[in-house]
């Protein structure tokens, strides 16, 4: 870890000499910074390495002596001989985590642009990150008490916290887009003509290219649904791995990984309307309806603590301390702390495993290999990565630390691979430039530095709600207080609990992007891929 | 199932958010056996085609990920019938007014639980509980589970006078039986509880390796998996509808169907029959006084 | 041509290269010999094919040529010090190149800072290139292939953001530091004045090879005239647009 500070601290600052960077004149002053932009970088990555290195201290990471290599033996069998026995319902199941997927995201984006043009009103930022900042399985639970499992409930939980995730990115998006052509429109012309004529079409490609990206997110939300019940690919690689039944999870998860793999190939804008007929005619036939009672009874009863409903302040009181005391404080320390792990950790997991996945440090061959660990590291679902790590290492945080930093290191180093090579062939590439371990220090990771920090910063609050869920798998975090809560029917507690992790999340996306514009890493990936877009949310 | 039917969905969006939303008066149950989750769809379709065929009307079976999830389908009344454990079941009948435990299973009459230990962590079977357990780590099966949760708690505290975050130095929720023993038995955990039913049977199957783990400690027996119905059946399928439903589920006798959940044969059941659970769930603090 | 140099040994050979992207002829039919000694200004119109036939000469002596692409190639996030360090990465080990990003080598550092003297960017050195002006990111480019350390000075318009007095005393330097050069510019008077031959393309074919002596910048000139005005080209549809709002 403090190797990596190092590294980070090197990269091009240099300077260990302060008497000669303090004889150093007033320097290029454009927005006030010091002269050399690796220095803020560095010192934000200081900054997180070192919460990290604390966290270390306060983390439940303890490892177990286990003696788990006949389980995963097992697993790895099951791995290498999936078993396609039950293949009609597997299929089932994978249509419906396509339909699911493919209709929230057709509402959810829709949405979200709206929300967008009008994301400077306060209100409507606050509503969005209220939405944004609760888990899809969270919001899986919550509708789940008013559709019962249902087609309205799949789609609901994914639709809802993706719209406030399509109005931030989106609202980001209008920002970054040059000036220029607003400036020239009439200043009469309202808002709606500004933005259909100016600037959606200026940032159409990266709309597009987003709304990709989240329909990828959203297979993923979709399949990871089924852990609590709906009947997606998720629901059967719960039972699978739950039961031991390694081969029928094998055939899961490679279904899975060819799925993502593949979205390319078949997602075709003009196939859509077709896939969206064929998605509601997939949805499963159970459809949930909610007579107004059960919502009412929902907000009016179930959610509220029972001391509040009788209005009896002194047994509220106690009912918020015991709760604080036991369950809320506990739970947000350890969900603070694995994050702070995990991200460090995706850190050096992307370091560590972009250049193999690119054409200038891999070569066109072999960087096949790297793709696909990454393609494997970013499909298979956290929960099931932290599950088998569960067997190897016990049960603490640190499966959970490992899953997170895995997966969203292997997503971004697979956003930074791509990034290296959409500049393999520009004029910013040299003939002559340094090949391997010298490439790799001196062009490719100062070049991608920048954005591949800006990916961390978004990255962080998904983090933090994916160690929030992770309490599921029965490590102390958040979600495992708001699981609890749920499996005792006590919604009043599980309410506190995720409007507790809710404003975290919020906290933390504040805390992200003030660091982000500190370090600048946000206008250097505008800069970089203002047509590709900030594909990492 | 015919396209027709398939397109009555495409106005879906707007009527799911609209309320008053007509159900066919299709009876439909859910279960969750307490070992082999797999393939429920086509397990308990066998039982909904009996109950079709034994209640005259049609019959459908949801597949539920968790007693939660099952509980809520009840009181929102998704499902009208469910194979719930001793908790859930109280759980479920306290938010449904009127509904009633039907018929449990012959096995369930006297449950226990088994608490099974690593070889290596140096517990030995006893009578009791020994305080040899302190410090261990430890894990439960599903957090809502009578067998693997609810009673071995109660006893825990009973024994000790204390939580089992305060016995044990880390307390887990293995989430499933067979995941228990998987976990005891892979040394993830030392000691564990588990429902008697489900060790007997993977010890049958020979997926225990007993040089690993062993049953240490056999609790005093208890209630648990019933069938529960709500109170409304009988306005909605017609009079007499519930005692049909009893009479159709201890009737049940083909082993097909009886291995599902899996049990010998059902015997009559009711709500007082659970009230011990429901005062230990009460001692433990899992039900609100 | 002197007989000195001529009897010297060649180290760029063109005969009849042509090269093409899609439908687009680049180079067409250029047959070219320079030999080690020689000043070589490469001069024409935009897109006559410069560039490619710098990348061209590049692949036949990439190992001792030093190259300077347009744009230069620089990593934004590195420091002055660092970019120009890169031209003499295959002169220090693997691990001596990783500790560098950490701690800069003494002796690098000493000929990195003179050379940075003679650049103007003493000042500059730990500064990352990205906050510098488009002239000092030039002359970051020119160190690092000063850096390079090589016999043979590759350029595509090397000087093309530097004010007069720079670019004069900077491409003096560069023609001083290396054996042979070969250059493309856009200033014909900078060309006449340093060069021992003016070598011009026109759409990617060589038309004059000849040393200055019999060149006058009128000459050189009429070579530009085909292409039309960047005026020219930018008024017109300025104009149309007029047009087309007013009737």
């Amino acid at each position: 870890m403090s190797a990596l500070a190092n590294l980070l601290q090197g990269l091009g600052s240099g300077g260990p000499d302060h008497k000669y960077s303090g004889n150093k004149p007033p320097v290029n002053q454009r927005d006030g910074a010091a002269g050399s932009s690796a220095r803020r970088l560095t010192s934000v990555c200081l900054l997180m390495v070192a919460a990290a290195l604390l966290a270390l201290f306060g983390a439940d990471l303890q490892v177990y002596s286990v003696d788990p290599w006949q389980e995963l033996s097992r697993i790895g069998l099951g791995l290498v001989q999936p078993s396609w026995d039950d293949l009609p319902s597997l299929l089932q199941a994978l249509a419906h985590t396509i339909a699911f997927a493919l209709l929230a995201v057709a509402l959810a984006a829709p949405l979200g642009l709206l929300l967008a043009m009008v994301f400077h009103w306060l209100p409507v930022r606050l509503l969005c990150a209220a939405v944004r900042s609760v888990h899809e399985l969270f919001w899986g639970l919550i509708f789940m008490q008013l559709y019962g499992l249902s087609a309205t409930t799949g789609l609901l939980a994914i639709l809802v916290p993706f719209t406030g995730m399509f109005a931030k990115v989106f609202a980001e998006i209008f920002e970054q887009q040059q000036p220029e052509p607003v400036q020239t429109l009439p200043p009469a012309a309202g808002a709606l003509k500004r933005y259909i004529y100016t600037l959606i079409p200026q940032s159409w490609p990266a709309l597009i290219s987003y709304s990709r990206y989240r329909f990828e997110c959203a297979l993923r939300s979709s399949a990871i649904l089924g852990f609590i019940g709906l009947p997606t690919l998720g629901f059967h690689l719960e039972t699978a791995f739950k039961q031991g039944h390694y081969s029928e999870a094998g055939a899961l998860l490679w279904v899975f990984l060819l799925l993502i793999a593949s979205i390319r190939w078949w997602l075709r804008p003009q196939l859509l309307p077709l896939y969206l007929l064929a998605a509601i005619w997939l949805l499963p036939e159970t459809i949930g309806f909610s007579d107004g009672g059960s919502l009412w009874r929902f907000i009016s009863v179930d959610i509220l603590p029972t001391a509040l409903r009788q209005g009896d302040g002194g047994e509220l009181l106690d009912w918020l301390q015991m709760m604080f005391s036991e369950q809320v404080w506990p739970g947000l320390v350890q969900t603070l702390l694995l994050t702070q792990i995990a991200v460090v950790l995706s850190g050096v997991v992307v370091l560590v495993c972009y250049p193999f996945a690119s054409r200038a440090l891999a070569g066109p061959v072999m960087r096949w290999p790297g793709r696909f660990l990454l393609l494997v590291l970013r499909s298979t679902p956290e929960m099931v990565m932290a599950y088998v790590l569960l067997l190897l290492c016990g049960p603490s945080g640190l499966p959970v630390v490992l899953a997170l930093g895995l997966h969203n290191g292997g997503l971004i180093a697979f956003l930074v691979a791509n990034a290296s090579d959409a500049e393999h062939k520009s004029p910013l590439a040299r003939p002559d430039d340094p090949k391997g371990i010298k490439r790799y220090a001196y062009v490719e990771t100062p070049r991608r530095f920048p954005a591949m920090l800006a990916f961390l910063f978004y990255r962080w609050e998904v983090i933090l709600r994916e160690s929030a869920i992770m309490g599921i798998l029965g490590v102390v975090t958040l979600g495992f207080y708001i699981d609890s809560a749920f499996e005792e029917i006590r919604y009043d507690r599980a309410f506190l609990l995720i409007a507790v992790t809710a404003l975290l999340n919020i906290l933390v996306d504040t805390l992200s992007r003030r660091l982000r514009r500190f370090a600048h890493a946000d206008s250097r990936l505008a800069k970089q891929s203002r047509n590709t877009s900030i594909n990492c949310h | 199932m015919s396209i027709l039917r398939r397109l009555q969905q495409l106005p879906l969006i707007a009527a799911l958010l609209l309320s008053g939303l007509a159900q066919a008066d299709t009876f439909v149950f859910t279960a969750i056996p307490d070992e082999d989750e797999s393939r429920l769809q086509q397990r308990f379709g066998k039982v909904a085609d009996y109950l079709s065929e034994q209640l005259g009307v049609e019959v459908r079976y949801i597949p539920v990920k968790s007693y939660a999830a099952a509980i809520t389908a009840f009181r929102n009344d998704q499902v009208q019938l469910a194979w719930f454990g001793g908790l859930s079941g109280v759980q479920a009948r306290g938010l449904v007014p009127g509904s009633e435990a039907l018929a449990q299973g012959f096995e369930d009459q006297s449950f226990k639980t088994y608490f099974i230990a690593n070889t290596s962590a140096g517990v030995e079977p006893a009578d009791t509980l020994t305080d040899a357990l302190k410090g261990k780590t430890f894990t439960f099966g599903s957090k809502g589970s009578t067998s693997g949760r609810l009673m071995p708690e109660f006893y825990l505290r009973e024994q000790f006078d204390a939580a089992p975050e305060k016995i044990f130095s880390r307390v887990g929720f293995s989430g499933d039986h067979s995941r228990t023993i998987a976990q005891v038995q892979s040394g993830a955990y030392q000691i564990g509880a588990v429902n008697y039913s489900v060790w007997d049977s993977e010890l049958q199957q020979g997926k225990v390796d007993q040089s690993k783990v062993q049953v240490i400690w056999t609790t005093p027996t208890y209630p648990d998996y019933q069938w529960s119905i709500r109170g409304d059946v009988d306005a909605r399928y017609g009079a007499g509808f519930k005692e049909k439903v009893r009479a159709a589920l201890l009737e049940m006798n083909d082993p097909a169907l009886l291995e599902s959940f899996p049990r010998q044969s059902f015997v009559p059941a009711s709500n007082d029959d659970y009230a011990p659970i429901e005062a230990t769930a009460k001692a433990i603090g899992l039900l609100d006084e | 041509m002197s007989d000195k140099l001529a009897s010297s040994e060649v180290l760029f050979q063109l005969t009849n290269q042509s090269l093409s992207y899609g439908n687009h002829r680049v180079l067409d039919d250029i047959s070219l010999t320079i030999r080690r000694g020689e000043k070589v200004a490469l001069l024409g119109p935009s897109g006559a094919g410069k560039s490619t036939l710098l990348n061209l000469l590049h692949q036949q002596q990439s190992q001792c040529s030093a190259l300077q692409p347009q744009g230069g190639g620089l990593v934004d996030l590195l420091s002055v010090y660092q970019n120009i360090f890169i031209g003499g990465l295959d002169r220090v080990g693997t691990l001596a190149a990783l500790w560098n990003l950490l701690r800069p080598l003494a002796a690098q550092r000493s000929a990195i800072s003179e050379l940075a003297q003679v650049l103007g960017l003493e000042d500059k050195l730990w500064q990352s290139v990205d906050r510098l002006s488009g002239g000092q990111r030039q002359r970051v480019a020119i160190g690092r292939a000063l850096f390079r350390q090589q016999s043979v000075y590759l350029g595509d318009e090397p000087v093309s953001s530097l004010d007069p007095l720079q670019a004069q005393a900077l491409l003096t330097h560069v023609l001083n530091q290396h054996e042979t050069a070969v250059i493309s510019l856009h200033n014909r008077q900078l060309a006449l004045d340093n060069f021992d031959r003016i070598v011009v393309l026109q759409e990617g074919r060589l038309c004059c090879d000849c040393p200055p002596s019999a060149l006058s910048a009128g000459q050189l000139d009429s070579y530009y005239q085909q292409d039309s005005s960047p005026v020219a080209e930018q008024s017109a549809p300025a104009n149309e647009g007029w047009v087309i709002r007013t009737s």
